[in-house]
Order: C-alpha cells, then sequence, then structure tokens
C-alpha cells in the first residue's frame, strides 16, 4: 500500500519535470500560426521555418561556437587549476579552492552588468571573445570540481613511481595524471558547454545585436511574437543536448558522469 | 614536500577570475555608491542614497520580502517533491534506476528559457495557477531546482549503514517509525544541504522570474535588470545587486550554521 503509494507520487513527480519539455516538442507540430497545446494538426513546417530565419541559424552557430570555445578554455585553466590543488599540494589550497567557487554565489545578473561595465571600460567590443570570458567565469567552479573529484579516485602511488622512474613533473601530467583523470576532464569540458550554451543572463548584457546567441534570440523573439518558430528552434536545441549527451554516454558512460560527480 | 611550479598550474585560472570577476565586482562596487542624475548618468558625487532608498522605501522592500518568499515556498516544495525521489532512488537498483537518474538530470540539459517556454504554454491555458503571478514563478523554480535537492539527499541516504534500519526493525519499530526516528535525521544533513542550494539558487535566478512573472510581478534580479537595461540607472542597479549578493550569502551562513548544529545533534543523540 505504502510501496504503491510511493511509486504514483515518484511518477507524479517525473510527469512535473518531463511536462514542460514534452509539451515545447509537441507543440512544435502544430498547423495552427500560434502556439497551442494539445497542437492542432500534425506538420514539419515549423522546422522548414526556421531556414527562414538566418539570424536564428547564425544564433545557433554561435552559440556553438562560444560553447566549444568556453568547453576549450574553462577545462584546460580548470583542470590545471585542480591538479595544483588536489594533487600538487599547493600553499593555501583552500583558499584557492573558494575563490575558484566564488562565481557561484554571485548571482548571473550582477555578473553580467559587472562584465558590461568592465568591457566598457576596456573598450571590447561585442563578439565572441567576451561572450566567452563571461561564460569560462560561470563554469570554472563545476570543472575545478567535477576534476578534484576524479583525481579523489586515483591511486597517488601511480604517480610516485612515474616521479620515482624519473619522469619529470610535466611528463608526469601528462603521460600519467591526464590519462587517468581523462574521463573528469572531459565531463567537466562537457558541463562547461552546456553552462555556457545554456546561459541566457550573462549573454543578454553581453551580445550585440549583430552577435546574439541563441537563448537571447529565443528570449527576444518570445516577448514580441507567438508563433510556434520558438518551439521548433527549442526542439532542435533540445535535441542537439540529447544528441551531445549520448555520445559523452558512449564514450565515459553516464554514471560515471553524473553519478559520483554530481553528488560531490 | 614543497612544489612552487604548482603555483603556475593555478595562474591562468586565477587570473581569468581576478580579472573578469573580481575587478568588475569592485568597480560596480564604486558605482552603486556614486549619485544618478536622470540628466547626468553617474555623477561623481559620493553617496549612500541607492542603499539607503532600498532599505526605506516601503515598495522596495516589498520586493525583497518577495524575493525571499518565493526562495522559502520553492525550497520547502523542492524538499516536499525531491526527499521521496531521492528515497525511491535509493530502494531501487540496476538499469531502472540509471534511467530514472538520465530523466532525473535531463531537464538540467536543457535551456532554462525554453523549459520556462513550455510553463508559459501549460500556465497559459487558464489553469489553477495563471502566468505573470508568484504561483507561476515558483512553478518553473521547482521545476529548475529540484534536482539539486534530490542529489544530496540521495547521497546521504546512501552513506546510512543498512544495519542500524535492521536494528530499528528488530526492536519492533515499524518502518513508518523507523522513517521518521532514524533515516529522516541522518538524512538531515544532505537535506539542508539541498535546501541551501535551492535557496540560493531561487532567490538569484533571473531567466524563470522574468519569463513567468512577467512585468507584473518583480523579484530582485528582475528589478535590477529593469533599473539598469530600462533606466539606465546603474548606481541603484548595482546597489540592490549588492543587496542580493548580501541576501543570499547571509541566508547561506545561516543554513550552514545550522547544518553544523544538526550535525553534532545527530552524532550526540
Amino acid at each position: 500500500m505504502m510501496r504503491t503509494l510511493h511509486r504514483v507520487y515518484v511518477a507524479l513527480v517525473y510527469i512535473f519535470l518531463i511536462a514542460p519539455i514534452a509539451v515545447v516538442v509537441l507543440a512544435s507540430l502544430t498547423t495552427t500560426n500560434f502556439v497551442t497545446f494539445p497542437p492542432r494538426g500534425l506538420t514539419l513546417a515549423w522546422y522548414a521555418a526556421i531556414f527562414a530565419h538566418p539570424e536564428f541559424v547564425n544564433s545557433l552557430l554561435l552559440s556553438l561556437v562560444v560553447g566549444a570555445g568556453t568547453a576549450l578554455v574553462a577545462g584546460t585553466f580548470g583542470t590545471l587549476a585542480a591538479v595544483a590543488i588536489a594533487r600538487e599540494q599547493v600553499i593555501g589550497a583552500g583558499l584557492w579552492l573558494a575563490l575558484l567557487s566564488s562565481p557561484l554565489v554571485i548571482p548571473s545578473v550582477v555578473l553580467g552588468i559587472a562584465l558590461l561595465q568592465w568591457f566598457t571600460i576596456i573598450a571590447l567590443p561585442a563578439g565572441v571573445v567576451p561572450l566567452v570570458i563571461g561564460h569560462t567565469v560561470l563554469a570554472l567552479p563545476y570543472v575545478v570540481r567535477l576534476v578534484c573529484a576524479g583525481l579523489a579516485g586515483i591511486d597517488p602511488a601511480l604517480e610516485r613511481a612515474a616521479a620515482g622512474l624519473g619522469a619529470t613533473p610535466f611528463q608526469r601530467l601528462r603521460r600519467v595524471t591526464l590519462p587517468l583523470i581523462a574521463p573528469s576532464v572531459i565531463a567537466g569540458a562537457l558541463f562547461a558547454f552546456i553552462t555556457s550554451f545554456d546561459d541566457l543572463t550573462v549573454a543578454l548584457f553581453v551580445v550585440s545585436t549583430n552577435v546574439m546567441t541563441l537563448p537571447v534570440r529565443i528570449y527576444n523573439y518570445m516577448q514580441f511574437n507567438y508563433d510556434p518558430l520558438i518551439t521548433s528552434v527549442s526542439t532542435v536545441m533540445i535535441v542537439l543536448s540529447i544528441v551531445l549527451v549520448v555520445v559523452v554516454e558512449r564514450v565515459i558512460g553516464v554514471g560515471r558522469l553524473f553519478g559520483k560527480a554530481a553528488a560531490e | 614536500m614543497r612544489r612552487p611550479y604548482a603555483l603556475a598550474l593555478l595562474v591562468p585560472a586565477l587570473a581569468v577570475l581576478v580579472v573578469f570577476l573580481v575587478i568588475p565586482l569592485v568597480n560596480l562596487l564604486v558605482t552603486s555608491f556614486h549619485a544618478f542624475s536622470s540628466t547626468q548618468g553617474i555623477t561623481s558625487r559620493w553617496t549612500f542614497e541607492n542603499y539607503t532608498r532600498f532599505l526605506f522605501d516601503r515598495f522596495y522592500l516589498d520586493v525583497l520580502v518577495r524575493t525571499l518568499r518565493v526562495g522559502l515556498e520553492t525550497t520547502v516544495l523542492c524538499a516536499l517533491l525531491g526527499y521521496p525521489v531521492a528515497l525511491f532512488l535509493q530502494q531501487t537498483r540496476g538499469a531502472t534506476r540509471n534511467w530514472l537518474t538520465l530523466l532525473l538530470l535531463s531537464p538540467l540539459l536543457v535551456s532554462m528559457v525554453i523549459r520556462a517556454y513550455g510553463w508559459v504554454i501549460i500556465l497559459g491555458r487558464n489553469g489553477p495557477i495563471p502566468l505573470y503571478t508568484e504561483g507561476a514563478i515558483i512553478v518553473g523554480l521547482v521545476h529548475v531546482s529540484l534536482a539539486y535537492m534530490v542529489l544530496p539527499v540521495l547521497a546521504s541516504l546512501e552513506q546510512i549503514d543498512p544495519s542500524v534500519l535492521r536494528a530499528a526493525a528488530s526492536l519492533g519499530a515499524s518502518p513508518l517509525t523507523t522513517f521518521r526516528r532514524v533515516t529522516l535525521p541522518l538524512t538531515f544533513p544532505g537535506l539542508l544541504a539541498g535546501c541551501v542550494i535551492v535557496f540560493s539558487l531561487s532567490v538569484s535566478a533571473f531567466v524563470t522570474p522574468s519569463i513567468l512573472g512577467g512585468t507584473r510581478v518583480k523579484l530582485l534580479s528582475t528589478y535590477i535588470y529593469d533599473q539598469v537595461v530600462s533606466l539606465l540607472n546603474w548606481p541603484y542597479g548595482s546597489a540592490i545587486g549588492f543587496v542580493l549578493i548580501a541576501v543570499s550569502t547571509i541566508a547561506l551562513l545561516v543554513f550552514s550554521r545550522v547544518l553544523r548544529k544538526s550535525q553534532t545533534e545527530v552524532v550526540l543523540g
């Protein structure tokens, strides 16, 4: 009895979790020229309509470029910092970890205005670079934490053995430590990509009318338009995220990606 | 063993944070202490009025109270919805559990803009919770933060020694009593950790309140945006920003104090 009630309750929570996403995907199939649920009729016309709006395609490409740039920069810098903190017994490790986690406690709307003001002062024009910078600040804490968790799981004796066999610190990092923590580095880079690909708030302050990421484009479009184009563009974005996760799952396994790391 | 080269590994990440987080925030803090005039913009006169204006105006205090209320209600709802899910995941094994975990986390991969839009479609059908109300914002925020509640609770459930539960059962405790007297107190630290994350996420969230609150229901974060982007009142907007940072930091400190206290209580019985 209790068991059944528990099952029903959990099922309802899962329906709640899936509902808004399912509704967006299903609404994209409507034949009406306004968003409605359940959809009326069945058509892929709103997917074809995306190509009549090159600004959405450009924004998607920009978001992918910025996401990849963020994954590369935050992934590299974050991994190096994590190795210094968790492996190399750097002086003041606790302080550095706290500083590297600090973006988590700064509301992104405040980070957004602070960066807008700062980019104006240093005269950095809108484009890929300021977006990658802003997203790197957002993503660094995740990369550092994931890689630190990965480092905690490997045997330090392997690194000591490498050192004992005469490897220089750099050789040890490149040939022993990095290959061992590769899954968490990939997970960190993936998190950085998703953080960037998902971000609206910081990008909202950093973009210009010509250089606009996809979330900002969608946000601006839905302020004044009610046609289902938003739902088809959103579905494309959802499918891209799913493809990304499936690919990563095949390479390193979702269990390793989320199970251990996310609970840290 | 001292390793000076280790500091060099930290330099790139720290440089990014100092140049693009610390310095911009200090700059913004300086701005928040400058006067604003609608004709001249940011003036060179130093003042506290941006902060006093916020703290002594009924209207803005209401926004602060509303933000805290929304944060609190979101946190309580997440605990009520998330705890049974964590318990269920802990009792499930194998492929089902992997799938349910993946399903729990998958909304995180979908942009918050899209998830909020999904709620716009659902709540726009004139149901019990109308759009552009506090209720709509809370629904969206619970959806965004639920996974952050389930994961820490699940982690603390996993740490319970099964023999403790068996002992309770063999001493004649019913499943409900075992849950109330053993499981719940032991997972209290995980539950509180989840509450801290959810509360600080929801008081500082921008996307969800902006889309589901619209122009009618404003929280601190959406007010900041209006002040800076629409009214160009940078000093006042940044002052509210630092009030927001103060609010979430104080909440974090209070929560972590309670957390430490509850941990000692659990240990000491």
